[in-house]
């Protein structure tokens, strides 16, 4: 005690203390008046739902706790559907894009290759359906996790508009996920009318009444080009598809290489027609399946390196990996067949339902988006 | 630092040099006045140089931010700091993320216990004058309010539809009473460009039917996909034209458990068509004869019920009715008609909608019971629980009403001018009768036992007198004419005249009546 405190305290004033507290004190005043995550610009806050019940398609405003009053009712809100646009410039026409994924599986290249999307985010929303069993779960929570990550602490233009998660309120027809096990013949019906369920779900919850483009992107898709939905909606067709291929290691050429991988994408043929017309009313064709030869032309087989990457072919049966569809069209019921409608189950039903309602599908055989590899 | 290559002029010298005083320090500058300056223990050169560094590091990035701000004023590091400590009087957050799981809203026998919401979809197009009656039946409802979400679809509407809508929805919305305002309520516009008039005798027309109904489908369907959210669990389609329905009808129908199910829907009608009718047609079990008839149809032909073009021999339910039966019984059915459709959610869910096309030869609410029992699906009519749809009278309904008023008008007119002759006659003759009875009595009293005389004469003016309280059994007979009872004996025995009247009446009503048996033309099908 004999030495006196004047320069001790001189000492802890030094510029570094001064400038640590000063953030520290932010840091504290931040958390303790602010919220735990960085907030929205005006100009979203005031195009957000006023009500948790509210089309899913866009956020609502937390309700602030203030003191126990009683919430009030929603207000009555007015749809214009007249207004709502589908055009070939969505981004000029500011034109809202559902993106639909039923998820198996969390692929952290879907979400890199979402998040690269060059589309406005603040346009975009996305709808996840995932299944209740073990592995379902494990996805939701990886998902979840990194939902967090963007919608809570990433830049604002890198958030999305909206975000729904569902889960699947029926059990998976197969256990296994497995790509052997999944594509073997006699496990096509049961397996695609499932997924045919969960399309359908995932549509029909979320479509609302401000969609103009659903894009049906498949967990798996871990590589397309950013403009994606540009170059699609640029076509201005009610159906369009790339062509979905797979990069994987060749040991022959002893380097990396790509081959196709959805066949679901095709044009009819008078073979199919007949094969179709000897079998009865449950049963489904198949393609890609040794004894079931259909002879249709497939978009994948037509794939040419040199030709306009923006050529156009019409098909008669679409895949579900990356589909863009004009909401119109989901509007007027065109869905995902879980039964065999015209021989055919899930998204080449709905190509066929959609052609019923008078839309026809587009496919782009040199637009290539990628699959994941197991 | 070498101490042996420091010459005397630099400052910092080593202590035990030779030109430093004994104490150690250094002689180089004698008159330096404060040769003992505080020099801080810990702070070394290097720690001082690290110091340095932070500060500059730290005004750099204070330097980047602000700079950061002017570049993109609404970037995220603004809104870190300025949101939250400035706008708190803005005080509300967005919530981005929403998770669903459908598990949890299948749909359950005693859904208002288990606070399950429901969707109620109500399709309107020039709907104006019914709006009162349906929400005199929208205010009524048993089943929690706030549980039940609201969505229409106006399309197409030339009147006052949407204003009228939107009025009655916020009135209900800013109730006092607690109960009383429904959940998310939709208002959604399209016009499909409507091709169809809306007047009873074109919209049922044969050959309208089938692009009318799937136009329709089409509306049902856009609103369906709009308003359909995750946290549904049943959907409930109602027309605003239903005049008489149960406030417990959710309730009711809920209660049976099946993923579709409808009551059977009737209609009044005035007395001389036979007081009521089935309504609804669209809900029917599907026969072998139907079935033959599809194959045979091409693949765009939409089967319509209740024409005589397409004689398909199904069940209906609402023929089974019985006034007095037990109205939990249940019967399944192929083709449901739209009044008044109870669904889980999850069949609209996993994709049942309806066809705007033709399916399996039928379409929209037809084709929406084809497609859930094509996915296994329960589809259930109730036949003997009864709501009535409102009575629009037909353009021949019409006519023949303004004939039977016609008929009415002359006839009072021509009781009227009976009834006044027989006055003027009494009145004019007054004196005379009075006279006569005067002379009458005085001829009785002349001729005092002859009787025969006086009761030949006595009739005409008994006649005169009945005439004016005629008209009324004559109207009534008319009124009754088409009921199954027979005509009241009352009036018919009195006046021939008026008999035949009632019986031509009957006669043409009967037949109007099984005219429309045949045809069914009038109902919305």
């Amino acid at each position: 005690m004999a030495r006196p405190m004047g320069p001790l305290r001189l000492k802890k004033t030094s510029p570094l203390t001064v400038v640590v507290g000063v953030a520290l004190c932010i840091f504290i005043l931040y958390f303790l008046i602010g919220s735990s995550a960085p907030d929205f610009s005006p100009s979203r806050k005031a195009a957000a739902a006023s009500h948790p019940l509210s089309p899913p398609t866009s956020p609502f405003r937390k309700s602030s706790a203030s003191g126990g009053k009683k919430p009030k009712p929603p207000p009555v809100t007015h749809y214009n559907l007249n207004n709502v646009t589908i055009t070939p410039n969505p981004i000029e026409n500011r034109e809202n894009v559902l993106i639909l994924t039923p998820m198996a599986r969390f692929y952290q290249g879907y979400w890199d290759n979402l998040l690269k999307l060059s589309y406005p985010h603040e346009l975009i929303t996305l709808g996840f359906i995932l299944p209740k069993n073990k592995e379902g779960n494990a996805a939701t929570t990886e998902l979840q996790k990194q939902i967090t990550k963007t919608q809570k602490y990433s830049l604002e233009k890198d958030r999305f508009k909206s975000i729904i998660i569902l889960r699947q309120d029926f059990e998976p027809p197969l256990s296994s996920q497995d790509e052997g096990e999944r594509h073997k013949m006699q496990n096509q019906k049961a397996r695609r009318s499932a997924m045919a369920k969960a399309r359908n779900s995932l549509l029909f919850t979320t479509l609302g009444p401000a969609t103009s483009w659903v894009l049906w992107l498949d967990g798996d898709i871990i590589e397309t080009p950013p403009t994606l939905i540009q170059d699609l909606a640029m076509h201005d067709k009610p159906l369009i598809t790339p062509n979905c291929f797979q990069r994987f290691y060749n040991p022959q050429k002893k380097a990396m290489d790509e081959r196709p991988y959805d066949f679901n994408n095709w044009v009819d043929s008078p073979q199919a027609k007949e094969l179709a017309s000897k079998m009865g009313p449950d049963d489904i064709l198949l393609e890609g399946y040794a004894d079931m030869a259909t002879y249709r032309l497939l978009m994948a087989k037509v794939f040419d390196e040199k030709s306009d990457r923006h050529e156009e072919i019409p098909l008669d049966g679409v895949g579900g990996t990356a589909l863009l569809v004009k909401a119109d069209v989901h509007r007027d019921g065109a869905m995902f067949p879980p039964f065999p409608f015209y021989h055919l189950i899930e998204t080449e039903g709905f190509a066929k339902m959609a052609r019923r309602l008078g839309w026809q599908a587009t496919g782009l055989p040199n637009y290539k988006v990628y699959h994941y590899n197991e | 630092m070498l101490p042996f290559t420091s010459s005397s002029g630099s400052k910092a010298v080593p202590r035990h040099h030779v030109s430093g005083y004994s104490n150690g320090y250094p002689r180089g500058n004698t008159f330096e006045i404060s040769p003992h300056r505080f020099q801080p223990r810990g702070t070394t050169p290097a720690l001082r140089r690290r110091k340095r560094l932070l500060v500059r590091l730290g005004i750099a990035v204070a330097t980047v931010t602000l700079f950061g701000l002017f570049v993109w004023p609404r970037s995220s590091i603004f809104s870190l700091f300025s949101f939250s400590l400035l706008s708190t009087g803005d005080d509300f957050q967005l919530e981005t993320v929403r998770y669903y799981d459908l598990s949890n809203v299948q749909g359950t026998a005693r859904g208002w216990e288990r606070e399950e919401r429901i969707l109620l979809c109500v399709p309107l197009r020039d709907a104006e004058p019914h709006l009162p009656m349906f929400f005199s039946h929208l205010r009524n409802f048993t089943y929690p309010h706030h549980l039940i979400d609201l969505a229409f679809l106006v399309s197409d509407s030339k009147d006052r539809t949407l204003e009228v809508l939107t009025n009655n929805l916020e009135a209900i919305q800013a109730d006092e009473d607690d109960t009383k305002p429904y959940g998310e309520i939709s208002i959604i516009e399209k016009d499909f460009g409507q091709k169809v008039n809306q007047d009873v005798e074109s919209r049922h027309g044969f050959e309208a039917q089938a692009s009318r109904r799937k136009l329709m489908a089409q509306a049902r369907n856009w609103l369906l996909s709009a308003a359909l959210r995750p946290s549904h669990s049943w959907v409930y389609w109602r027309d605003v034209d239903v005049e008489t329905a149960p406030f417990t009808i959710l309730e009711d129908l809920m209660r049976h458990n099946k993923d579709v199910i409808v009551p059977n829907v009737w209609r009044p009608l005035p007395d001389w068509l036979g007081g009521e009718q089935p309504y609804d047609l669209n809900s029917w079990q599907e026969s072998e004869t139907a079935l033959a008839l599809a194959d045979t149809l091409d693949e765009d032909a939409v089967i319509v019920e209740g024409y005589a073009e397409y004689a398909t021999w199904r069940p209906h339910l609402a023929y089974l009715r019985d006034p007095y039966g037990d109205p939990d019984m249940e019967m399944e059915i192929d083709g449901v008609g739209g009044v008044s459709i109870l669904a889980k959610a999850k069949v609209f869910r996993h994709g049942v909608h309806f066809p705007a096309f033709s399916f399996e030869k039928h379409a929209e609410t037809e084709g929406f019971g084809k497609m859930a029992r094509r996915m296994q699906f329960s589809v259930v009519g109730l036949p003997h629980y009864t709501i009535w749809h409102m009575y629009e009278p037909s353009v021949d309904d019409i006519k023949h009403m303004e004939a039977m008023e016609q008929e009415r008008l002359a006839r009072e007119q021509e009781e009227r001018d009976k009834a006044e002759k027989a006055k003027k006659l009494k009145e004019s003759f007054g004196d005379a009768t009075s006279q006569w009875e005067k002379d009458k009595s005085e001829m009785h009293n002349i001729v005092s036992q002859d009787k025969k005389t006086g009761s030949g004469d006595v009739a005409p003016k008994e006649k005169a007198n009945a005439e004016p309280a005629q008209p009324a059994p004559g109207k009534a007979a008319a009124d009754q004419a088409a009921v199954e009872k027979p005509i009241a004996n009352k009036p018919s025995a009195e006046n021939p005249a008026a008999k035949k009247l009632a019986e031509k009446e009957k006669v043409e009503a009967s037949a109007k009546f099984v005219q429309k048996e045949t045809k069914k033309e009038d109902r919305k099908i």
